[in-house]
């Protein structure tokens, strides 16, 4: 797998509008938001609160559709997609990891993981077999059965990883990944994040509020009243 | 894992109120079972012929017809086969142990009604070979602890013998089986010879004719047709099927099949509102993860199946052990109380487990399935 993104965009953002209705007040997030992320790139995105990050993580993921213009991840026209599809294409497509972890708690960690693989066309045994090497790579082998309320903050995020990326996506999103970590289990996140970008090719869009974690994306991203006003590659 | 396990995983993530739960369906089934087993049992009226007439004075049960009445049903073209039988109430050794005996002819009964009782040929020439003998039901015969061979008596308490006594004595022939479970067997066949012969009063005359009508005929045509023949005569008769009796004999008393329909209707629809209250607060409480779902990939099918299976699989649970129970009692009751846990009844049990477990669940699956992620998210 090349560790260098490619020049065709993989997400692409045309002329996004989006807007909420807040007590009978139209407020506009975006308006002719423009964005290109090429496969296989690591990006931040940063921003003060209210800027646009979370509306912007929500219609990556499928989660909420723009007012007007055109989403495309891949080959897929998000804006034009049905919930169902867009749900299909979630599960096979994409993987998430959140900022408070939001493992179900009466499942074990290798359950957590396996949930996505329930979406796909896997067997049992290699579901287990698939489970077991996300694991091994979040450096959690041996701890399948542990429930997340005996993990700490920074396993739970492992297991968030694993579960993520058990389907095997293309797209890797996550919201404040390390928002909830000290800053030893963020740094392992962090680096585990940039493993899975470097020698798997996963594209990563990681909104945070940290500058030391976006210094691990290879560009950041700055949102401000909707739009990007900078761009800094990494080191 | 599998979605199944998942549900499941779900359904006792609380488990004293999944307990309780499976406890509320449970006892809701029992219920059902022991009811329905009644009315599939030889207390109810499920097991009575429509083909099977009795022909009884249209004045009352307790009115005799002169036994010159039988020739002329006989030689109606409709009539397969008829026979007499005077039925003689009693009890054994106390007057709470209630018995009946059925004085008929042998050879005619088994003629008419020989295959549903279960009355081979043995048994009925065992029968033949003295007057006072008599053939017991396998129930009456289970619930007294009576065997062949036994002499037991019977007080009567109507039928006096010539001499001022009440009591009838028998000697034990044969224990008849009847045809299938639901079957009426808590009774006894008497030689109508040996009754008639010795009782005080009504020599000669009978309480009905149990008439077969022949291949073709119908039943309801035959008796119309009988109680015309004797509508005009001293003994006017009124001729039903045995299920029509049966059920005129249960409304004597009550509606016994809308009381207990009115039964299991009350607790089935406060279970449907205890566990739809429940499910809706168990699955709002999982809002936040329904979001999490959803937005790994579940779709709103996905969802719905998911809340339907939680609420297939605590009725699953606790109605088989309501009707595993309801089984276990009508199995310990014996055949006193005539209850059958019939195929029929299972059937009918297991259809509603499924339909109950699908409407208590649909309500709180739509909403599930309806609530969008972003709002999912925000119930955290």
């Amino acid at each position: 797998m090349s560790d260098q993104p490619t020049d065709t965009p993989f997400i692409r953002f045309r002329h996004v509008k989006k807007g909420y209705r807040i007590g009978g007040e139209a407020i506009s997030i975006f308006d002719n938001l423009d964005l290109d992320i090429p496969r296989g790139d690591f990006v931040a995105v940063m921003g003060p609160s209210g800027s646009g990050k979370s509306t912007l993580l929500n219609m990556l993921a499928g989660v909420e559709s723009p007012d007007a213009g055109e989403i495309a991840i891949g080959a897929a026209r998000l804006d034009l997609m049905g919930e169902s599809a867009r749900s299909a294409w979630r599960a096979h497509n994409m993987g998430i990891v959140f900022q408070f972890y939001n493992l179900l708690p009466m499942l074990t960690a290798a359950e957590n993981v396996e949930l996505p693989l329930l979406l796909k066309p896997v067997s049992a045994k290699e579901r287990r077999i698939r489970v077991g090497k996300v694991l091994d790579l979040v450096g959690l082998a041996g701890r399948e059965r542990q429930y997340p309320g005996l993990m700490s903050g920074g396993q739970q995020q492992r297991v968030g990883i694993a579960r993520a990326i058990a389907a095997d996506p293309d797209l890797l999103l996550c919201d404040e990944p390390t928002g909830d970590l000290d800053r030893k289990s963020a740094d392992d996140v962090l680096a585990m994040l940039r493993l899975l970008n470097r020698e798997l090719g996963k594209t990563i869009v990681m909104v945070t509020h940290d500058p030391q974690a976006a210094r691990h994306a290879r560009r950041t991203l700055h949102l401000d009243k909707g739009r990007f006003t900078e761009e800094r590659e990494a080191a | 894992m599998s979605f199944f396990r998942l549900a499941r995983r779900n359904a006792w993530r609380k488990p004293l109120r999944t307990l309780l739960l499976i406890f509320c369906v449970t006892v809701a089934f029992l219920i059902y079972g022991l009811t329905a087993s009644f009315l599939s049992g030889t207390q109810g009226t499920s097991a009575a012929s429509d083909d099977l007439l009795g022909v009884m004075s249209a004045a009352g049960r307790t009115q005799a017809l002169p036994m010159a009445a039988m020739t002329r049903i006989a030689a109606e073209p409709g009539v397969a086969s008829v026979a007499y039988t005077t039925r003689m109430r009693g009890y054994v050794t106390v007057e709470k142990n209630v018995v009946a005996v059925s004085a008929v002819d042998p050879a005619q009964i088994t003629k008419v009604n020989g295959k549903e009782l279960g009355l081979t040929p043995e048994l009925v020439s065992a029968l033949g070979e003295a007057r006072d003998r008599v053939l017991v039901g396998r129930a009456l015969a289970q619930a007294q602890g009576w065997s062949v061979g036994q002499r037991i008596t019977v007080t009567s308490f109507q039928t006096a013998r010539k001499d001022g006594s009440r009591d009838w004595r028998f000697d034990i022939a044969g224990i008849f089986e009847g045809e299938t479970a639901s079957t009426d067997t808590y009774f006894m066949l008497a030689n109508y010879d040996y009754i008639n012969t010795a009782r005080s009063r009504g020599t000669d005359t009978v309480d009905a004719f149990v008439v077969r009508p022949a291949p073709g005929t119908s039943a309801g045509a035959l008796a119309a047709h009988i109680d015309a023949i004797f509508a005009n005569s001293a003994t006017p008769t009124r001729t039903q099927s045995e299920k029509q009796f049966l059920e005129g004999f249960l409304r004597q008393y009550a509606d016994v099949g809308l009381i207990i329909n009115l039964v299991i209707g009350a607790a089935f629809v406060t279970l449907l509102m205890i566990v739809i209250n429940t499910m809706m607060f168990a699955v709002r409480e999982r809002t936040f993860e329904i979001g999490v779902l959803k937005t790994l990939g579940f779709s709103r099918k996905r969802i719905l199946i998911l809340v339907l299976g939680e609420t297939l699989f605590l009725f699953a649970l606790g109605g088989t052990l309501g009707l595993v129970l309801a089984k276990l009692a009508t199995v310990m009751t014996g055949p006193a109380l005539g209850l059958v846990f019939s195929t029929t009844v299972l059937a009918k049990a297991a259809s509603l487990i499924a339909a109950l477990g699908l409407v208590t669940g649909l309500i709180p699956a739509i909403n599930a399935m309806r609530t969008p992620i972003t709002t999912a998210f925000r119930a955290r």
